[in-house]
């Protein structure tokens, strides 16, 4: 009875695209979670942080060289204090995050569009094309993303772009294997069954039905992806591999504290680029648990 | 294996060779500009960069396997002295900081879970943020600080010594690198391994064995432990690669002569035989030892055991 009812639906009633109480509840059980609460808040810094360099909003000029103030303690005029040229390190640390978080955004989206794509497709179609891109992130994926990184960047050479380049396909491997485990699952569930059986086309399946479903997962992996790539940024500058000066550049302003020596005495020099990393860090690994919890309610209770 | 080999093998290539820049006029740098045609043939020729691609992949590729890893383009000695040199180093760092790191996290992870939200597992579980959180360049920059300012300790400022030439100094010199690489994978071990006993605890089988009157000691580490262990030892092969790549930063900061350090050398002076035997070697390490987690497996699992003979 229900089979031959089944064509009298409106057509998409059975697309699961539709947002649903869970997803309208999303923020506030993200806001719920202690998690997903601290996320939000190291986040909602980090990217106010980043828009306030991007529009100038910094102290001061973060190039601007005042040899009146060398390497002067954190005071009223300089909460950071400045380097050993004078600059003002708040400045430098917001202009930082911002360029580590444009960096690490791009990175998230040259490894998020072309992972999920290749993730979707090993996932969804025949079998040869699975095996073969599942192959080659078994390549990929050995070895350590931060090598691959490394040696993209010594090819490319170091910049800007390179970097996201760099940084981006070192993660692509992750991707692929988070999106292709649940296409795989939901391809043989019920309702793209029966999506099937109602000659739904193969688009109409992908779109409506199986990627709305992989969403959630997604959005975890590219919390964790961003919290992964501005690391691995940081690593690659701290390695003076990064965009070259005059960029600033938080790992870069580590590794001359340090390799300075300057870190012993004058520890703002070190202490505040570090904690500037640290906080966005933490904040894309907490988010993205927190959306883990938010979204996959058998680990909500623990 | 040898297949995922193979195609590492040919991604470091590509990635290398096919990119801008070549191996003689980043040998050579300005000097470059200064050779005649002819001269400039007969380098291309002698490091084989006229021929065609595939012929050199195949040329580099029999290379590497009968041993001969090519002569590095900065020091003109042999890449395989400079990378045998350099690999005792790495290897022992990597050891100490797996062992570290298993430790904490196991440690942490199963008295964490035996008992939810007490002090050992809240202390576990800041340690975890702490270790996932804070870069290893970061924590490693902080010891050398510390340990320089305040304590005036420096056991990174003496020429390295090898574990059978000075095992004392040795050991200075390897725990603090290895405690800086440790806290990254110990955090990812102890969320492993906490979630997996909380699994694994609330299963039938844990209550049959308590119901029973088992030990308690006999329930946590026959019947919790063993059954829990196996996605921890997944986790550690998966955070070897984080561990290899992590000794490329910690060489840096605690200036040890290892693979890292000479690779990130490496990079800097555009020796790229030495950087694409360096990455194969790094790589061929973590294939391995996937494949021995693999192999245990079977060694604490009777189950995977009898399913596969």
């Amino acid at each position: 009875m229900t089979a031959l009812a089944a064509p009298a639906l409106a057509p998409g009633a059975l697309d699961a695209g539709e947002p649903t109480a869970g997803h309208q509840g999303l923020l506030r059980s993200l806001w719920r979670s202690p998690n997903g609460r601290a996320g939000l808040v190291l986040v909602g810094v980090v990217v106010a942080a980043a828009i306030a360099a991007a529009f100038g909003g910094t102290p001061y000029n973060p190039l601007a060289q005042n040899p009146a103030a060398l390497l002067a303690a954190p005071s009223w005029s300089h909460p950071f204090g400045t380097d050993q040229f004078g600059r003002d390190i708040m400045s430098l640390s917001l202009d930082g995050i911002g360029v580590s978080l444009e960096i690490a955004c791009l990175a998230v989206l040259i490894a998020g569009v072309i992972g999920t794509i290749a993730g979707v497709i090993a996932g969804f179609l025949g079998r040869w094309t699975s095996a073969v891109i599942m192959r080659v992130t078994d390549m990929l994926f050995a070895i350590p993303a931060i090598l691959l990184a490394l040696i993209v960047v010594a090819a490319l050479g170091a910049g800007w772009l390179n970097s996201a380049i760099a940084i981006g396909v070192g993660y692509i491997p992750i991707f692929v294997r988070v999106v292709r485990g649940p296409v795989l699952t939901l391809r043989e569930s019920g309702y793209v069954m029966a999506g099937r059986v109602l000659g739904f086309s193969r688009r109409r399946l992908l779109f409506r039905h199986i990627l709305p479903n992989v969403a959630g997962i997604l959005a975890v992996q590219v919390s964790l992806a961003l919290a992964w790539s501005i690391l691995a940024e940081a690593s690659l500058s701290f390695l003076g591999l990064g965009p070259p000066p005059p960029t600033a550049s938080l790992g870069e302003m580590i590794n001359q504290s340090a390799s300075s020596g300057l870190a012993g005495i004058d520890w703002w020099t070190l202490a505040f680029p570090s904690v500037a990393i640290v906080i966005a860090v933490i904040g894309f690994n907490l988010l993205g648990d927190g959306l883990r919890d938010a979204i996959d309610p058998r680990t909500r209770k623990r | 294996m040898l297949l995922t080999l193979f195609g590492v093998s040919v991604i470091v290539f590509l990635v290398l060779r096919l990119l801008p820049g070549n191996a003689l006029t980043s040998s050579l740098g300005v000097s470059a500009g200064l050779l005649s045609h002819a001269q400039i043939v007969a380098l291309d020729h002698y490091y084989g960069i006229g021929d065609p691609v595939v012929q050199q992949y195949f040329s580099w590729l029999h290379a590497i396997l009968t041993g001969n890893l090519g002569v590095s383009l900065e020091s003109r000695t042999s890449v395989a002295s400079l990378v045998g040199a350099a690999m005792p180093v790495t290897f022992e760092l990597a050891v100490v900081a797996m062992l570290l790191g298993l430790l904490i996290g196991v440690l942490f992870g199963v008295f964490g879970a035996l008992r939810p939200g007490r002090a050992v597992d809240v202390s576990g579980q800041s340690l975890s943020v702490i270790g996932l959180g804070v870069p290893s360049f970061i924590i490693g920059t902080g010891i050398v600080t510390l340990s320089a300012a305040v304590f005036h300790y420096f056991p990174s400022s003496e020429p390295f010594a090898t574990l059978t030439s000075n095992p004392w100094l040795n050991s200075q010199q390897i725990f603090f690198p290895a405690l800086t690489l440790c806290l990254g994978i110990g955090a990812a071990i102890m969320r492993t391994a906490r979630a997996s006993v909380l699994e694994v605890t609330g299963q039938n089988y844990v209550r049959t064995a308590r119901g029973k009157g088992l030990s308690r000691h006999s329930v946590t580490w026959k019947h919790i432990f063993l059954n829990a262990f196996i996605p921890v030892l997944t986790m550690s092969g998966i955070q070897l690669g984080y561990l290899l790549g992590g000794t490329v930063i910690v060489e840096q900061i605690f200036v040890l002569p290892g693979l890292g350090r000479l690779l990130v050398e490496s990079i800097n002076n555009r020796d790229f035989p030495v950087v694409q035997s360096v990455t194969m070697i790094f790589a061929t390490g973590f294939v391995v030892v996937n494949m021995v987690v693999d192999v245990l497996y079977a060694v604490i699992d009777p189950r995977i055991r009898n399913r596969s003979t």
